[in-house]
């Protein structure tokens, strides 16, 4: 077995030029058979020891490299890139780069080819059956969505038959439901195909549900390496490194110690062992329960209602009437992205278009932009018709920040970038307002840095400060929180909340169902072109079906909670918490319920579960 | 302003379309059943073609079978109009300037003449002689208008004698849009393996097919950042001059975040191509050899070559 792994020895490395290593003594050993997450804090280093494994480091990166790196028996040193890329492949997280030719066919063959391989038309077929894309061999690659080019990428790498793949941050670029597909094929590919799986992972809930090895990399060196379960559990070590542990983890330690702990101690990582955890905890604590039933539940349905009807008095401040739009395509004729679509925003609305690809979240925001044209009906924003209005004259009031953020980045640093609009508008006072942004949005210290070569996170947040400092009233956000690690996404939910208290509208189109939880109010479901529903996250996310028609996945609470037999389902951990605790239906949760009455929901779950004894 | 709605309105979305089926939608284009190295050294021989005639009759017969191959070869009507727009402006240019630079000599001999006299006039700051000095200005001023007015002709002449060479350089244009629109990059990379080019250069060529769509849509995002942040001016002017004016500032502004992105992209890409075995394949003459092997040459791509040099022995002759 020792000749098949991945052996790291004492590793220390600094890039050229750099101030200091970045990786100093690291340690680690990966054995062919494993499904490895690599975790570790932006900055720590986990990038760069993956890069060690392919000899990307030291060949290509000649910086300070002492220690060692054996893979299968052979020093790296001894290599190079091209001959160690044929047994450790390797998917960059920036993977839409990694492909170089126009077709997916191509691309598939280009390294087979490279090496001069004669059955390389074999191995690339083959390689597109284990990701499934043999339909789309001859499709150009820009044809190809985000997830479909994330496993030509895959496939690309599969072609040379590596022992071990390495992926880096799958689920960073990706959507949830494809990051989700990603992860299936990885496990069918470790399962039946025998591949080492070794991915770097933020989020945690896929390493619980599909890693068995877990290692942490801190400043340069590998803390530890344990099986996925024990690692989710030392959440202290995750914490300081910003990796937040799966929700149903975070419930189970902040619940009083004991109260939902799996077999041999630990807290549950997956919402199985959560379930299996609370079920014989509440069981116990059944009496206990029952007797704290009976809160109030009613408050916030009212108020919700109430909300409501205040803004149907109200007039909208975004008006979509029949708007009909498309697209021409290469290959499928004219694409009708919405069709007939009715739709009113009123003040204080904080909306969340939520949708399967394509199904026109995009396209709806950037109608209100009125950089396109509805090719039927009408789009109003603050009384304005877009059709009549150039979308300069609309961004006097209307901000809209793109899914990349680097698309924001005009000027070359951030306090420019930030001024720009201000000083193009002729505002008297621009310097005072941009750095009020920077201090608002803790921008200071990368003021002066040129926004493409921060990290992602930090992108986020520069572009929302472009955005704000047009003192909006409407903002319009595509996928704030796509491609974010977790530390960044809480910001960025922290920042939509920061933004509230200066705009009137914010509408953002999102996959992140754990963003929509814990801040929209109104949800708006769309599918082929058309709204499907528009109701509180609550009720939404008590649709199976309709979460499934727009490609949602439930967050691990709402799965919990609808596993534990609550009436409608808990938004957000803190809720969660609270609802274990006191054995009670906290407020917010019921603000769906149509037609819950009290005490219902909690006394439900008490007699499921008595009956379970 | 609603000419430039209907502009703005059709171009982006079908311009884009349009584009990408020149470069990409290639499966139908009469060039792309050819060997690539026939349809090659076929340009290579009408890039030189047209410089052997002389006369506007031959040329425009030629023009007109470019203008058949390219309809053939499913080149972008936008690309067309633009070359042609491209050159009758240039063409227009000429009757503008002929007589305008006549115009110009002129007046400055007329001027050069005179220069003691101006200079002493100028130097002395005596009203008369200013006078006089302006005199000598003006005479040189209407001297030159004279010229550019009468010499219309002279410009008209000068475009006669330019016509040929611009259909020589239409002719050219239009045969290399129909070859590089109608040929897939892989059979055009392929073909100059095989012909002996350098792969760095052969796979540059491929990877700039890759690269361009989604370099479109990245330039397209950034130019309505560009909008989407800046002011229209306030006056569009006649025709929207001053407004198309401002489109067209932020169109080349955005070039330059254009530029750093890809810079940015590139990165990634140089190690990508090190982990396929890129650089060791550059000196491993089985991975060429994998590359070309299917290609072959037959009957139809030596009666292509022969029947459109037959064609244009045609028109030697005939014309």
């Amino acid at each position: 077995m020792s000749a098949h792994s991945i052996i790291v020895d004492d590793l220390t490395f600094q890039y050229p030029g750099g101030d200091e290593s970045v990786l100093q003594g690291a340690d680690l050993r990966i054995d062919s058979g494993e499904f490895t997450a690599v975790v570790g804090g932006n900055g720590s280093g986990k990038t760069t020891l993956c890069k060690t494994f392919n000899g990307l480091i030291p060949h290509f990166f000649d910086g300070t490299f002492e220690g060692s790196v054996r893979v299968d028996g052979t020093d790296t040193r001894e290599s190079d890139v091209g001959d160690l890329s044929r047994t450790v492949g390797y998917v960059f997280q920036d993977f839409e780069n990694q492909l170089v030719q126009e077709t997916v066919r191509d691309d598939v063959e280009f390294a087979p080819l490279n090496y001069g391989f004669d059955d390389y038309e074999e191995r690339a077929t083959r390689a597109l059956e284990m990701v499934g894309l043999a339909d789309l061999a001859d499709r150009f690659i820009w044809e190809l969505s985000g997830g479909q080019q994330h496993l030509v990428a895959l496939a690309g790498v599969l072609a040379m038959d590596p022992e071990f793949v390495v992926v880096d941050e799958p689920a960073a670029q990706l959507d949830p439901q494809n990051a989700q597909e990603t992860y299936e094929r990885l496990r069918w590919l470790h399962e039946e195909q025998d591949k080492t799986v070794i991915v770097i992972e933020h989020h945690s809930e896929f390493i619980a549900e599909y890693c068995d090895e877990m290692v942490l990399v801190s400043d340069g060196g590998v803390a530890w390496k344990e099986p996925a379960q024990v690692g989710l559990n030392r959440l202290d070590d995750l914490r300081a490194e910003n990796i937040h542990p799966p929700q149903v983890t975070q419930i189970a330690d902040a619940v009083p110690a004991g109260m939902a702990t799996v077999s041999d101690g630990r807290y549950p990582v997956t919402v199985d062992e959560a379930e299996t955890a609370l079920w014989s905890e509440s069981a116990q604590a059944g009496e206990k329960r029952s007797a704290a039933t009976g809160t109030t539940e009613s408050t916030s349905q009212n108020q919700s209602t109430e909300e409501n009807t205040e803004n149907d008095d109200g007039e909208p401040i975004i008006t979509l009437r029949n708007v009909g739009h498309g697209y021409p395509t290469l290959r499928e004729g004219y694409n009708q992205v919405l069709d007939g679509l009715d739709l009113d925003l009123y003040a204080g609305d904080r909306v969340a278009l939520v949708g399967a690809n394509g199904s026109g979240k995009s396209t709806l925001l950037r109608l209100l932009t009125g950089l396109e044209s509805p090719d039927e009906g009408t789009v109003t924003v603050l009384g304005q018709e877009t059709n009549d209005a150039l979308p300069e004259e609309l961004a006097d009031d209307t901000v809209y920040i793109h899914q990349n953020p680097e698309e924001m980045f005009v000027e070359d640093n951030v306090r420019k970038d930030i001024g720009y609009y201000l000083k193009n508008r002729g505002a008297d006072d621009v310097e005072r307002r941009v750095e009020e942004i920077l201090t608002y949005l803790d921008l200071e210290e990368l003021a002066d840095r040129d926004g493409r070569l921060m990290s992602l996170g930090q992108q986020r947040r520069a572009s929302l400060g472009i955005g704000l400092a047009t003192d909006p009233t409407v903002v319009l956000l595509d996928e704030p929180t796509g491609s974010l690690d977790l530390q960044s996404r809480r910001e960025v939910t922290g920042i939509l909340r920061k933004a509230e208290s200066r705009v009137e509208t914010v509408v953002i189109a999102s996959h992140d169902l754990q963003l929509v939880a814990g801040w929209a109010d109104r949800v708006i479901v769309l599918d082929d072109g058309d709204v499907i529903a528009d109701a509180p996250p609550a009720a939404v996310f008590d649709d199976a079906e309709l979460l499934a028609a727009a490609d949602l996945r439930q967050p691990q609470v709402v799965e919990l909670s609808e596993r534990l037999g609550f009436d409608s389902p808990l938004l957000t951990t803190d809720v969660m918490v609270e609802a274990i605790t006191k054995g009670t239906a906290p407020d917010v949760a019921t603000s769906a319920g149509d037609d819950a009455t009290p005490d219902t929901t909690v006394p439900n779950t008490t007699q499921t579960l008595r009956e379970e004894q | 302003m609603s000419y430039l709605t209907a502009l703005t309105d059709i171009s982006i979305a079908d311009l884009k379309v349009d584009l990408m089926r020149t470069a990409y939608d290639n499966e139908d284009a009469l060039l792309n059943t050819f060997d690539p190295r026939v349809v090659l050294l076929w340009t290579v021989l009408f890039m030189i073609i047209p410089w052997l005639f002389y006369d506007t009759l031959p040329l425009v017969t030629l023009l007109a079978a470019a203008f058949a191959l390219a309809a053939l070869s499913q080149v972008s009507k936008y690309l067309l109009v633009l070359l042609l727009f491209g050159q009758l402006t240039n063409i227009g240019f000429f009757v503008v300037m002929v007589p305008l630079m006549g115009g110009l000599v002129t007046g400055w001999d007329d001027l050069s003449a005179n220069s003691s006299q101006l200079i002493d006039g100028v130097v002395a700051f005596d009203p008369s002689v200013l006078a006089e000095a302006g005199g000598i200005v003006a005479a040189a001023v209407g001297e030159g208008l004279n010229t550019a007015l009468s010499s219309q002709q002279a410009g008209v002449e000068a475009v006669g004698a330019v016509v040929p060479f611009f259909l020589k350089l239409t002719i050219i244009s239009v045969i290399s849009l129909a070859v590089f629109s109608a040929m897939s990059p892989q059979k055009i990379s392929q073909g100059m393996l095989r012909l002996g080019v350098p792969r760095q250069l052969t796979f540059a060529i491929a990877y700039g097919y890759r690269m361009m769509p989604l370099l479109v849509e990245e330039y397209h995002a950034l130019i309505n950042s560009f909008r989407l942040r800046s002011k229209v001016p306030e006056k569009k002017g006649v025709l929207s001059w001053r407004y198309l004016l401002y489109l067209l500032k932020l169109s080349i502004k955005a070039f330059y975040p254009l530029i750093f992105n890809v810079a940015k992209r590139s990165r990634v890409t140089v190690e990508a191509m090190e982990t396929k075995g890129f650089s060791q394949s550059l000196s491993d003459p089985k991975s060429r050899k994998l590359r070309t092997d299917d290609m072959m040459i037959r009957p139809r791509d030596v009666s292509f070559v022969f029947g459109s040099l037959l064609f244009v022995a045609g028109v030697w002759v005939f014309l």
